[in-house]
């Protein structure tokens, strides 16, 4: 069989589909099903990545029409880089929730369906080259994460879905105005193909489909003041979701965003906007995690903090800072969702889902305390932990850029990142008193992705070198503007 | 070898000296406060007859290792600083002879540092004593010394930013070249100094480290017999060390004994007559008085040292 | 291979083995440790003298290793307090439960702050100061007690301090496109720097950090008396001397040697800076003696005085002449040994008896004689009382200070040593002298393998006091290489640029001889007749005491000095950090009111960032 990138989009869909159905072959099915499909993933994404050595991109035409007619996903190093991130994120969380809801198995069908559909969703944003199809990926993404904020039965769950999909309905109406006007005026939906006729569209016109992209994307991208469904959502939603979001769904709406801006627009003075917003994102959300007496909320805060901060890097677009901000998204996928991974056994019988219950947690589950305290040193960027490395290249590209100021803001905010983690470590290892919570033992399988997450931290953080060329790959791809239109309207046949 | 023999000699001669300077003087005092309070009083030589008393006496307590290190440490500074001392001007004839010692191998700052090691050996002898009443003496003098030595280093650092120099002999050359005396030329410095002294002495209103009222007589409360003997022979070395280093820095030195004794005994009479007339002060202000006027004519005596 | 990568790697590992040992056996990591540091330590020591080098490159960035004689200088510190520490921590450490995660922390922590004076590039640098910083911070809430007021304040005072020289960095890098510090200092040479004023002085706010500089020094009190005293020693005596090793370079090298003097503009700066920095340390020295001598607790008493210290050493730094860079690395060399014993005693005194508050121990001299010898020694060492070696450092940085002009600074230096006496006095006193309690009558002499390691300390500080040339010399090869041309300097003479000297041999040999002649004198006449008595036998105003009458003085010690510093006492640094802290934290909490957790507020954002982004928008692009 030919390896190709709709393979990300159709397999999913089709094990949607039969899982039910499969399901009552065999009521395990519905586990393993989304399992192999994950595991799928990472294979053609090896290949796929394999591929790209010989050849700048693959695009992948369907239905026969070629671009700028036909629907096409395209697989660049920048994408590409993306795409391998979410299926890893993706077969860790399957791996990790693998016993999830071991007992009735009608939830846990509905979990593992809807995670997948989260991730295609995601991945899909990433691949295709359309922006209507853009959409499409987008509203998969949407309606499986209001669904699983409202997994569990009950009010807070329901509430924050509501909230969820108030404010992404809104994403939805802005998107797709955007790129109404953006038709009209260029009768074409290829974003290669846009990109070459957005010269064509009147400025003040431009403004304004840029700025309905902007509050659209941003609100998946949690930019500030658009963030408000996020820290309700991940706290509400069941624990390894919280590292989907983080990990995957988040990065989708970075993409979407970034793609945007960098190959569709070619206005002048966005990045001051995104550095604008990017630094009252962060400061906003790290304030507000200070505060912040439940953990998942706070880690949602931190990670919309972190989000701030890659929206700073792809302000400044050098092409150290393109880098620092891929790198950024690595580091923080593989760090947050770890993060999430340990808070949720540390907060497993909670019902209040407080730091306070958290009180000597560290004697009872060595383990999962040692991986949140390990994900805790590496998000703040302490070396010798991978998030040292993009939080150094990051600065490298403010101070390439003179921004003085913004550098010494940046990093006051992270001392307070470092505040609010570390009191959280200091209660789960504090001795003065014992919490009262039971504390659950964590299964095999979890036991594992921690394990993998965190030897890749530390791997990284030793040995950057291991990953920096396929992040220097992604970030040459998506500067590299032009490479991309030429590549994406001219290979016109599937190979 | 004849000249180390020379040197032991004057050596001895110095110590025997500053002893019986220090011990005299001891004893006029009690002689004088004795009049002054309408009392017949003791001879100028009792202090003599005490020590001899104190060291024909059977010593029958031991109490501990500090304890019997603790005189020796004050007979041990008393005996260095003297060494290190200029007790004539160095241009005066009987100097050479018998009195240059070490005087050239250390300098004022050493001198000081020199000085504190006889208390600190006081201090922990009293303190393995056991007696509450000694520590309470000892924290007393300790923090009084924390109170006079800021106008006495602020006297001092003027001095020796004055003369660009930390050696005493340095400090006593320059004067008499300049024919000007460090208590003319910057008195500021030299009323810090003074002033410094009142505490340095500990007669009232500064006696309270030995406080005989309260404390019983405080750090040297639990010895007697020859550990007493000791400390008091240490004492009236120190007493003399003192006087002759204020007239060193401050009255150009002295070229004959007599001179010296002239000298020594007009500034020994300072504390003594500011003490008859005062009563007790409470540590803490003693310490307060020394950092009130004391210090601002320190700090004053500086900014003139450096213009 | 490269010994420098294998000291390091050794040192690395050897924390990890530690750690795991422990999973064996929780004796086994103190023996873990101990090996691992002699085996670093005889690497160290064989090949030190070799020309060492060793660069290699992580993700296109050069780090570069290398020995220097400043470098080797502070070696000397790491690897000398190192050894002892770990050899004194196995019997230390004996009775308390997770020694993994301690061993590999300080093992770590040792290994790193090797890292950080080798480290020849900026990076590496980096990375290896904040290997330093969270390992320490780990031992600091090993215990896992207190976390919130010795943990937070350590890690963020820490992050402030490693941000500043991270801002540094990068801006250094972003002006002459290399982390390499030879490059940097050439670029110096050569006014290539545009900003070099902000970025020495963020260089120096990141040291002050470590070297407990006020302000920036409200961590250290608790970290250092929160820490086991095995690792203290450590602390105090060689991780804060890593912000004396930064700003040694930046102070001298930078400053002082820039070839920029002639510049009017960077002169006075730099001038300006480095007077800022003596004051403070000066202040530095003179309000944590206030603090220090107030103190209940021996190890916080002698934290507050190891603030006092390297206030002095920050001073000698900042002054920046030949005699004061020497003074300040001799205190500095001199602080390592006295206090890292200090806190060794402090430590046998709370394994031995089971606290550190000196309200409640009294009179352990009988009882711990060795320790009480090494508590003696290095406190008379502390407060700079001749014929010790504190004495040639105190001397050393009074004369550079009257010399160099300092008038004011040098009284401020005299107050906080002549107030260093009370607290050196109080800790002798509360500790070992006074009343003998019943309660402590069951006490003994720490075991050997802890005696050892302070005796081998108390023993230096005696020798240096007469021979510091010993110290002098790497010193002086250390100076070297900051840029200093022919230092001078002499085994037992110390002279300053007046050229008034102090010959320590005739002060070691007058003293000796005069001791002696007492010793005969008191020790031999009327022997036989002496008894030895117990402190109960004692008059108090002619009255023989009770048997169970308290005559114990450790409450309010220096309560008139107290009284009569009054002013100084009333407003407490920590306290007014604290205040900032909560005030900024309640003022932050206006963030989470913006999340009202409201959906249509939610919305209410959307729409109106939408039409402030399309008015903004249309207007800037």
């Amino acid at each position: 069989m030919n390896i190709s990138p709709v393979h990300y989009i159709a397999l999913p869909l089709l094990a949607a589909f039969l899982i039910p159905l499969l399901s009552k072959l065999h009521k395990e099915l519905a586990r393993i099903v989304p399992g192999l499909v994950f595991l799928y993933f990472l294979v053609i994404s090896v290949v796929l990545m394999q591929r790209l050595e010989t050849q700048p991109m693959i695009s992948e035409v369907i239905a026969g029409w070629s671009a700028p007619w036909g629907i096409n996903l395209v697989f660049t190093p920048f994408s590409g880089f993306l795409v391998s991130l979410m299926s890893f994120i993706g077969f860790l969380v399957w791996v990790y929730s693998y016993h999830f809801k071991k007992i009735d198995y009608m939830p846990a069908q509905k979990y593992f369906i809807l995670l997948m559909m989260l991730v295609t969703g995601s991945i899909g944003i990433v691949l295709t080259g359309d922006i209507f199809n853009l959409f499409v990926f987008l509203e998969i993404v949407a309606i499986s994460a209001y669904s699983l904020t409202a997994f569990y039965p009950g009010r807070d769950g329901a509430e924050a879905a509501f909230k969820y999909l108030l404010v992404g309905s809104f994403a939805s109406a802005l998107i797709l105005l955007a790129i109404v006007i953006l038709y009209t005026q260029t009768g074409t939906l290829n974003m290669a193909d846009l990109a070459v006729k957005m010269h064509e569209v009147p400025h003040y016109l431009k403004v304004i489909i840029f700025v309905l992209f902007l509050v659209g994307f941003g609100i998946e991208a949690e930019m500030f003041p658009l963030n408000g469904w996020a820290p309700d959502a991940y706290s509400q939603a069941p624990g390894p979701i919280g590292a989907v979001f983080a990990g995957i769904v988040v990065k989708g709406g970075i993409y979407a965003l970034v793609r945007v801006v960098y190959t569709i627009f070619d206005l002048s003075g966005v990045g001051t906007i995104l550095i604008a917003l990017g630094l009252v994102t962060m400061i906003i959300a790290e304030l507000a995690a200070l505060r912040q007496d439940n953990l998942k909320r706070m880690l949602a805060y931190s990670s919309i903090g972190q989000m701030g901060v890659v929206l700073i890097a792809f302000g400044i677009g050098t092409d150290t800072a393109i880098f620092a901000a891929l790198f950024l998204m690595l580091n923080h996928a593989l760090i947050k969702s770890m993060l999430f991974f340990s808070a949720s056994y540390l907060l497993y019988n909670s019902t209040t889902k407080t730091i306070k219950e958290l009180t000597g947690m560290a004697k009872h589950l060595p383990f999962v305390s040692f991986i949140f305290a390990l994900g805790a040193f590496a998000i703040v960027g302490l070396p010798p932990f991978s998030g040292f490395w993009s939080k150094l290249y990051f600065l490298m590209a403010a101070a390439d850029a003179q921004m003085v100021l913004l550098i010494i803001t940046v990093l006051s905010v992270s001392v307070i990142e470092i505040i609010y983690y570390f009191r959280v470590i200091g209660k789960i290892y504090s001795k003065d008193e014992t919490s009262e919570l039971e504390p659950k033992k964590p299964t095999i399988n979890s036991v594992l992705v921690m394990t993998v997450l965190g030897a890749l931290i530390i791997i990284i953080g030793v040995y950057p070198d291991l990953v920096t060329d396929w992040i220097h790959h992604a970030s040459d791809a998506l500067v590299n503007k032009s490479n991309y239109i030429q590549n994406v309207l001219t290979e016109n046949l599937p190979r | 070898m004849e000249g180390i023999g020379l040197k032991i000699l004057g050596a001895l001669l110095t110590t025997i000296m500053a002893f019986a300077v220090g011990m005299t003087y001891g004893g006029i005092t009690r002689k004088l406060t004795a009049r002054v309070q309408n009392r017949v009083g003791p001879t100028i030589w009792q202090n003599f007859i005490d020590l001899v008393k104190l060291q024909s006496k059977k010593t029958n307590i031991y109490h501990g290792v500090m304890g019997h290190f603790a005189p020796m440490w004050i007979i041990t500074a008393a005996m260095t600083v003297l060494m290190f001392i200029p007790v004539l001007h160095p241009n005066s004839t009987w100097y050479s002879t018998w009195f240059p010692n070490l005087t050239f191998h250390g300098d004022l700052i050493f001198l000081l540092y020199m000085m504190v090691f006889g208390s600190l050996g006081m201090a922990l002898g009293a303190g393995q004593t056991g007696n509450p009443n000694s520590a309470i003496g000892v924290t007393r003098g300790l923090s009084q010394m924390v109170g006079f030595e800021i106008p006495f280093v602020l006297a001092l650092v003027a001095l020796m930013v004055q003369y660009k120099t930390t050696s005493i002999q340095d400090i006593m050359a320059i004067q008499d070249q300049s024919g000007v005396w460090m208590m003319f030329s910057n008195p500021f410095s030299f009323l810090a100094a003074l002033f410094a002294s009142l505490g340095m002495f500990r007669y009232s209103p500064f006696d309270i480290v030995g406080a005989p009222a309260e404390l019983a007589s405080g750090p040297v409360s639990e010895f007697g017999g020859k550990y007493l003997g000791v400390m008091m022979t240490g004492g009236s070395i120190f007493a003399f060390i003192k006087l002759t280093l204020y007239v060193d820095l401050f009255m150009g030195g002295a070229y004959s004994i007599p001179e010296l004794l002239i000298k020594t005994f007009a500034l020994y009479m300072v504390p003594v007559f500011y003490g008859w007339v005062s009563p007790r002060y409470r540590t803490e202000q003693a310490i307060r008085y020394f950092w009130g006027w004391p210090t601002a004519l320190g700090i004053l005596g500086v900014i003139i040292a450096v213009w | 291979m490269n010994t420098l990568a294998l000291i390091i790697l050794i040192f690395f590992s050897g924390a990890t083995l530690a750690y795991l040992s422990s999973l064996i056996s929780n004796k086994l990591p103190g023996w873990v440790a101990l090996l691992t540091t002699m085996t670093g330590t005889v690497l160290f020591y064989m090949s030190f003298q070799n020309e060492q080098a060793l660069s290699f490159s992580i993700i296109g960035l050069n780090l570069e290793w290398a020995l220097d004689n400043y470098t080797i200088l502070f070696a000397h510190i790491i690897f000398g307090l190192g050894i002892l520490a770990s050899l004194y921590s196995v019997q230390y450490m004996q009775n308390k439960s997770q020694q993994g995660s301690f061993y590999a922390n300080f093992l770590l922590s040792i290994g790193s702050m090797f890292g950080i004076i080798i480290s020849k590039d900026f990076i590496s640098f980096f990375i290896f100061w904040e290997i330093m910083t969270w390992s320490s911070f780990l031992i600091v809430v090993w215990n896992g007690i207190g976390f919130r007021k010795n943990g937070i304040w350590y890690m963020a005072m820490s992050a402030i301090g490693a941000y500043a020289m991270l801002t540094a960095i990068v801006l250094i890098n972003s002006e002459i496109g290399t982390y390499s510090l030879q490059a940097f200092f050439n670029a110096v040479q050569e006014n290539a720097i545009d900003n070099l004023m902000l970025v020495s002085i963020l260089l120096l706010i990141g040291f002050a950090v470590k070297a407990a500089l006020m302000p920036l020094h409200i961590w250290a009190p608790r970290a250092y008396s929160n820490t086991p005293a095995s690792y203290t020693s450590v602390f105090s005596g060689a991780l804060s001397k890593m912000g004396v090793f930064g700003m040694g370079l930046v102070l001298i090298r930078v400053f002082r040697f820039s070839g920029l003097q002639d510049n009017f503009d960077y002169a006075l700066v730099s001038q300006f800076t480095s007077h800022v920095l003596a004051w403070l340390g000066g202040i530095t020295a003179a309000i944590a003696t206030l603090y220090a001598l107030v103190q209940k607790d021996a190890k916080k008493l002698l934290a507050y005085s190891s603030i006092a210290q390297l206030g002095y050493i920050v001073i000698g730094l900042a002054i920046g002449t030949k005699l004061a860079v020497m003074s300040a690395l001799f205190l500095a060399i001199m602080h390592a040994v006295f206090k890292g014993a200090l806190f060794m005693a402090v430590g046998a005194v709370e394994r031995q008896v089971g606290t550190t508050d000196m309200t409640k121990i009294s009179g352990l001299i009988r009882r711990m004689p060795w320790t009480f010898f090494v508590t003696l020694v290095s406190i008379i060492a502390l407060a700079g009382v001749p014929p010790l070696s504190g004495f040639v450092g105190k001397w050393m940085l009074y004369e550079a200070l009257i010399t160099n002009g300092n008038f004011f600074l040098v009284v401020v230096v005299f107050f906080s040593s002549t107030a260093a006496f009370l607290y050196s006095y109080r800790i002798l006193f509360g500790l070992f002298l006074g009343q003998e309690e019943d309660d402590t009558a069951h006490v003994k002499e720490a075991p050997a393998t802890m005696v050892i390691p302070m005796v081998i300390l108390a023993l230096f500080l005696i020798v240096t006091g007469t021979y510091p040339g010993i110290v002098f010399e790497p010193i002086a090869h250390g100076m070297e290489y900051l840029g200093f041309t022919d230092v001078t300097w002499n085994m037992t003479v110390l002279s300053n640029v007046w050229g008034d000297s102090v010959n320590l041999q005739y002060v070691s040999t007058t003293i000796g001889v005069a001791f002696m002649l007492a010793l005969i004198f008191l020790t031999f006449k009327g022997r036989k007749g002496t008894r030895g008595v117990s402190t109960k036998d004692i008059s108090t105003s002619g009255e023989i005491p009770l048997e169970h009458e308290n005559l114990t003085f450790q409450l309010d010690f220096f309560k008139p000095f107290e009284r009569a510093a009054a002013p100084l006492y009333k407003r407490s640094i920590t306290k007014i950090y604290e205040d900032v802290a909560n005030g900024l934290e309640a003022l932050f909490d206006f963030t989470r009111k913006i999340y009202t957790g409201n959906g249509q507020t939610y919305a209410i954002y959307v729409v109106a960032f939408l039409v402030t982004l399309l008015i903004v928008v249309q207007n800037m692009l």
